[in-house]
């Protein structure tokens, strides 16, 4: 009975561990941010195009003119998108699709849609989205309030 | 026929003085709905909204109620592991109905291990539950604050410094929770004559009570039964007492923190400090304007309590500001009737104890009489 009761707990602990580690996967959120700008590569240069619209499950999700970064969020890792680009004024549309992965640990990802298009190497146009350090504010001051009578348990 | 009209107009004045508070706040709604001036729809789509958002966690008490434990003021406990979790949570990134449902995974261990702690102390303070655990949930507040304020950042990892205050540790005042929020109240939500419906939120609700009627006729919810009727003859019955109470504390405060998740993912933003100070407090005080009292809920009460309670919230600024012409007056009303309700609630029912403890000496006294003679 008690070996039942033990292999019972371990069996409910081990499947929570499993959901938890499932959710992790495929709950963990990553930015993509798309450059259309120009890129420099191995002594060569890569002009940015005239516009490059981006969508993402059929919904466009940014519209770039040249110098121009836009972005999209996803969970999991890895992000399907299309792009219709447009490389000089009054030239046709081109229509790609990609899907790319990106590291667990890296929260933003910055991908250059030229060297994309150009199939250079990843290290070309793939790197890791460092945000701007900001000035250091100063410190918050810590509200505890237990005693609050403002009915902010509410969520008013 | 004289007969049958007393004891029908005792059946009612035993039916109004059961059910006063309920009624007592539906009069007051009547006469506060026309004056607030909002329209039948603005009003339907805030209950709903609050309903979703804070049933399941008045859904918590039911058991240690059912136990004999009273009102659990240590829901606040569980509130705190669902918070901790959520902190987490945010901090990985992990978005949607995989973080909520993470975070839900999360606090489990957490509210398990402050529920034990709760129901071990409770269990060594019988008969003065519901103030020792009010206490501990002001105890554990400051170990919160402890763990938040300044393990947060140098002992357990923080990454993002959004969540952690300027100094480098701890945890900011506020955690955005956008990522998550409404995740579950708009998955399936459906719009009805111009309600928002959030269908899956509503059947999570929905299962919980399902789960807490079958857990009544489990043999554990009949032992908490009978321990919550008399803990003596439980015992002899070949009941573990003490056990059967920690476990009725431990579900309840597990149950808390994944309320509190509910409750935060609907809000989408976590006041840090503060959210779960205040939260077993108006959990209380809705259960007990639908009509529970100390020894005795229902999930009727849960329903029935959290649509009063939080229509005279929304209701009570506005009504306030038309009949005073003052919305502070209004805020004043509805803090008062919270703490007022439940201050009646406790009075009764200790009027109520002291009454049946007395029928029960007389009764005493007369058989020993009897037996004299």
């Amino acid at each position: 009975m008690k070996m039942r009761k033990f292999l019972f707990r371990a069996l409910t602990v081990a499947l929570l561990v499993a959901i938890g580690a499932v959710m992790m996967v495929i709950g963990r959120g990553h930015t993509m941010y798309f450059d259309n700008k120009k890129l420099e590569y191995n002594g060569e240069t890569y002009d940015a195009l005239r516009r490059i619209n981006v969508s993402v499950n059929g919904e466009q999700v940014a519209k770039l003119s040249a110098k121009d970064r836009g972005m999209a969020t996803f969970t999991g890792g890895s992000l399907t998108f299309d792009l219709e680009v447009i490389r000089e004024k009054g030239a046709e549309s081109e229509f790609y699709t990609y899907t790319l992965g990106v590291p667990y640990g890296q929260d933003g990802t910055v991908v250059n849609l030229i060297g994309l298009l150009e199939e250079l190497p990843e290290e070309a146009w793939k790197s890791e989205f460092v945000p701007v350090a900001t000035v250091e504010e100063d410190d918050e001051e810590i509200i505890t309030d237990e005693f609050d009578l403002t009915g902010e348990g509410m969520g008013e | 026929m004289k007969s049958a009209n007393k004891s029908a107009s005792k059946k009612a004045l035993n039916f109004l003085g059961a059910n006063s508070v309920p009624i007592m706040f539906i009069l007051i709604i009547a006469i506060c709905i026309p004056v607030s001036g909002f329209s039948t729809t603005f009003l339907l789509n805030e209950i709903v909204t609050r309903l979703c958002r804070n049933a399941f966690l008045i859904l918590s008490l039911l058991i240690p109620i059912m136990a004999g434990m009273g009102l659990n003021f240590g829901m606040t406990l569980g509130a705190m592991a669902g918070e901790i979790a959520l902190i987490f949570v945010t901090d990985w990134q992990i978005w949607g109905i995989p973080g909520v449902v993470l975070a839900m995974i999360l606090s489990i261990p957490l509210s398990i291990g402050l529920g034990v702690l709760c129901g071990k102390i409770l269990n060594a303070a019988k008969g003065r539950e519901m103030i020792t655990s009010y206490i501990i949930s002001f105890f554990m507040n400051g170990l919160f604050q402890l763990v938040v304020l300044y393990l947060m950042g140098p002992v357990i990892p923080i990454i993002h410094n959004n969540i952690k205050l300027p100094r480098g540790y701890g945890v900011r005042n506020s955690v955005d929770l956008t990522r998550i929020r409404k995740c579950l109240d708009n998955l399936l939500a459906v719009n009805i004559a111009g309600v928002r419906i959030p269908v899956l939120t509503l059947l999570i609700i929905v299962a919980m009570c399902l789960v807490i009627v079958w857990f009544r006729r489990t043999k554990l919810g009949q032992d908490m039964r009978a321990v919550g009727q008399d803990m003596d003859v439980a015992r002899d019955a070949g009941i573990n007492v003490e056990r059967t109470r920690i476990i009725s504390i431990v579900i309840s405060t597990v149950l808390a923190g994944f309320g509190m998740v509910i409750y935060l993912q609907n809000m989408g933003d976590m006041a840090t400090y503060s959210s779960h100070s205040q939260i077993g407090m108006f959990c209380i005080a809705a259960l007990l304007v639908g009509g529970a009292s100390v020894d005795k809920a229902s999930i009727g009460n849960v329903f029935l309590g959290v649509i009063l309670f939080h229509t005279l919230f929304i209701l009570a600024p506005s009504a306030g500001a038309k009949i005073t012409g003052n919305e502070v007056i209004g805020e004043y009303f509805r803090v008062f009737v919270s703490y007022g309700v439940i201050t009646v609630a406790l009075v009764m029912y200790e009027t109520k104890k002291r009454r049946a403890k007395a029928t029960l000496g007389q009764q005493l006294e007369m058989a020993q009489q009897e037996e004299g003679k």
